[in-house]
């Protein structure tokens, strides 16, 4: 059966499904985020940094099993979401009228607010541990190749597959099965309404945030094994990656932006084929243009009036 | 002092600056100085297209970046005259911008930010990259300086650029076009229903501010005499953002006085060389939280131009 495909080419669209998969961790935290509060959270490739940073310290220090290093870095996203919203975006929250709601100032306020504080949380991390790469202990590396005929898989790209479905699906269980996701969906809909209709919108945007930066700290943990590499510039390129997917996909569709973020993946694998590595890079920027060009409102926006 | 023009003063104020750094002649205080003017221009251009028009640009660094390799191309590879380089630095930078603007005509809000990042990564990329025609990493070195006669004239030189392009961007800003631009960043379908064409104002602010950032790149080029693809980066985008935002969005004063800060403050406590970054997002956080207005916000620079400009009218 392999024999009628290129082996190399399959092994290429591999790693560009696990590159694509990395990208679309950190898109569902982020596009989550945007969604409800219709402002874009510049600070979520911090998070994901930090929770790598957060992974690594608790091996260092406690040395659990992989499993609960997972957990740690799960409950570190979701202190450092709150504190985030409390921090960046609380502030810029004062009006629930109709016009602040859509003034441009505030979006840009909490635009601006959360790229200062990314700038000074990557700053802070980097003067304190250096901008040098940490790696990470070698029982916990999953690096193991896995053999599938010709073809081979690091273990660590099959947890990223693992996370990312996993991930994907309870965060749409949570969306469209609970409670809790019910109100996200309703604030996310229509602020002023979801209040008239007695949602708390303050704690409901702290758990949007406490769950889109969980998801984004896992998601830097789990990169972080499979690469063996954190530092503290680790968040700008994925997270910028992510933010293209985001809007490639619609902007606040959450499936939009897990297909876009495969499709930007297997691009970059295949474009090496063609051209350098750097030059790779140009290809997501390409994409994200074309895509404002031809579709304003993303590949799966969904079609409404613009504001 | 009500009987100097608006124009005359800052005139005065860098003819002072520039007899006092050549009664001092150090060539540190040059270097600073010029760099300090060129990123009061870059900070200018940007208020123009951010805080002006409403169009918030995070990749103001990719046009700066063509125009800082235009000249530098053009000086090193093929003797150009620096009285050449810079006005075509400036169109280079000028034509991706109105570029940008057409492609990007119908992107209101967030999707223009998006749009102009991924423009500046763009460029990065590229600069980077095109390792035959740009160098990539190692930079472009022997740029020749704008005057071989002095440092000083140098000075005078990246002041006098500086000084048309100031009172070129102040006559703009407070005029009936610029105006129109403060409408067009208020409320794009009034501007419409007023029978004005808001994708074709966009791409003239575009194409006249990413020309003085070109410009800007030029001096930049000229002045320190090398060039690499690490000064155009995201970060120096965002610090030209900070410079307009600590200013006052829309405040042209402000917008230079904010960059004066950004330059000057890392350089002076040289013991801050590693947290230059830091103290950017920093002193850009505290701006946004306690002082939205900047330092001289828009409401006030207006005030006082246009104080001026009755009193003009009378006399």
């Amino acid at each position: 059966m392999l024999d009628f495909f290129d082996v190399f080419l399959v092994q290429q669209l591999l790693n560009g499904l696990a590159q694509g998969l990395v990208y679309a961790l950190i898109a569902i935290g982020f596009t989550l985020i945007f969604g409800v509060l219709n402002v874009v959270n510049f600070a979520h490739g911090e998070i994901y940094m930090l929770g790598a940073f957060a992974g690594l310290l608790a091996i260092q220090v406690l040395a659990p099993p992989a499993f609960a290093v997972l957990l740690l870095v799960a409950a570190a996203g979701l202190v450092l979401g709150v504190l985030l919203e409390r921090v960046a975006f609380r502030p810029f929250r004062r009006f629930n009228d109709e016009a602040s709601l859509k003034s441009k100032a505030l979006r840009e306020a909490t635009l601006l607010s959360s790229l200062a504080i990314s700038i000074i949380t990557r700053e802070l991390m980097q003067l304190y541990v250096g901008a040098d790469m940490q790696s990470i202990p070698q029982a916990y590396l999953l690096m193991t190749p896995i053999q599938l005929g010709p073809l081979s898989i690091a273990s660590g790209q099959v947890l990223i597959f693992v996370t990312a479905l996993l991930m994907f699906v309870l965060l749409q269980w949570l969306l469209f099965r609970t409670r809790l996701g019910l109100s996200i969906r309703a604030v996310s809909n229509n602020r002023l309404g979801a209040l008239h209709v007695g949602i708390n919108v303050n704690h409901i945007i702290i758990a949007t945030f406490a769950i889109g930066s969980l998801m984004g700290a896992v998601s830097g943990i789990v990169v972080g094994l499979y690469s063996g590499n954190i530092f503290p510039q680790m968040g700008f390129s994925p997270g910028i990656k992510a933010f293209v997917a985001m809007v490639m996909g619609g902007l606040d569709s959450i499936p939009g932006a897990v297909i876009s973020a495969i499709v930007l993946g297997l691009c970059e694998a295949l474009s090496t084929d063609f051209v350098s590595q750097g030059w790779s890079e140009l290809i997501s920027y390409a994409l994200l243009l074309i895509t404002l060009l031809y579709f304003p409102r993303g590949l799966f926006g969904k079609k409404v009036e613009r504001v | 002092m009500s009987s100097l023009s608006r124009s005359t003063r800052p005139v005065l104020l860098l003819a002072v600056l520039w007899l006092l750094l050549g009664w001092l002649d150090a060539s540190y205080l040059y270097r600073l100085a010029s760099m300090a003017l060129v990123f009061g221009l870059l900070a200018a251009s940007a208020n123009l297209i951010t805080g002006v028009a409403g169009m918030m640009t995070l990749g103001h660094a990719a046009f700066y970046g063509v125009g800082a390799y235009t000249a530098a191309l053009l000086s090193s590879q093929y003797q150009f005259s620096p009285w050449l380089t810079l006005p075509l630095a400036g169109v280079t930078a000028a034509l991706l911008g109105g570029l940008t603007a057409w492609l990007t005509r119908r992107l209101v809000n967030v999707h223009f930010a998006v749009a102009t990042l991924g423009i500046g990564q763009a460029v990065y990329v590229t600069l980077l990259n095109w390792v035959d025609f740009t160098r990539g990493p190692m930079g472009i070195t022997d740029i020749a300086p704008l005057s071989t006669a002095s440092p000083a004239i140098n000075l005078g030189l990246v002041m006098l650029v500086f000084l048309l392009c100031y009172l070129l961007l102040e006559r703009t800003i407070h005029s009936y076009y610029g105006n129109a631009l403060r409408a067009l960043r208020e409320d794009e379908q009034c501007v419409a229903a007023m029978g004005l064409d808001p994708a074709r104002l966009k791409i003239q602010v575009m194409v006249l501010g990413c020309f003085i950032a070109g410009l800007a790149g030029a001096l930049w080029a000229h002045s320190t005499r090398y060039v690499s693809p690490g000064d155009f980066r995201f970060s120096e985008s965002i610090t030209i953002l900070a410079m307009v935002v600590i200013g006052g969005l829309g405040s042209l004063p402000g917008a230079i006085m904010g960059a004066l800060l950004l330059t000057l403050l890392p350089e002076l406590l040289r013991s801050l060389g590693d947290y230059r970054m830091l103290v950017v997002g920093s002193i850009m956080f505290g701006f946004i939280m306690f002082l939205p207005k900047g330092l001289i916000g828009e409401y006030s620079a207006l005030r006082v131009f246009r104080s001026h400009l009755k009193a003009l009218e009378q006399s």
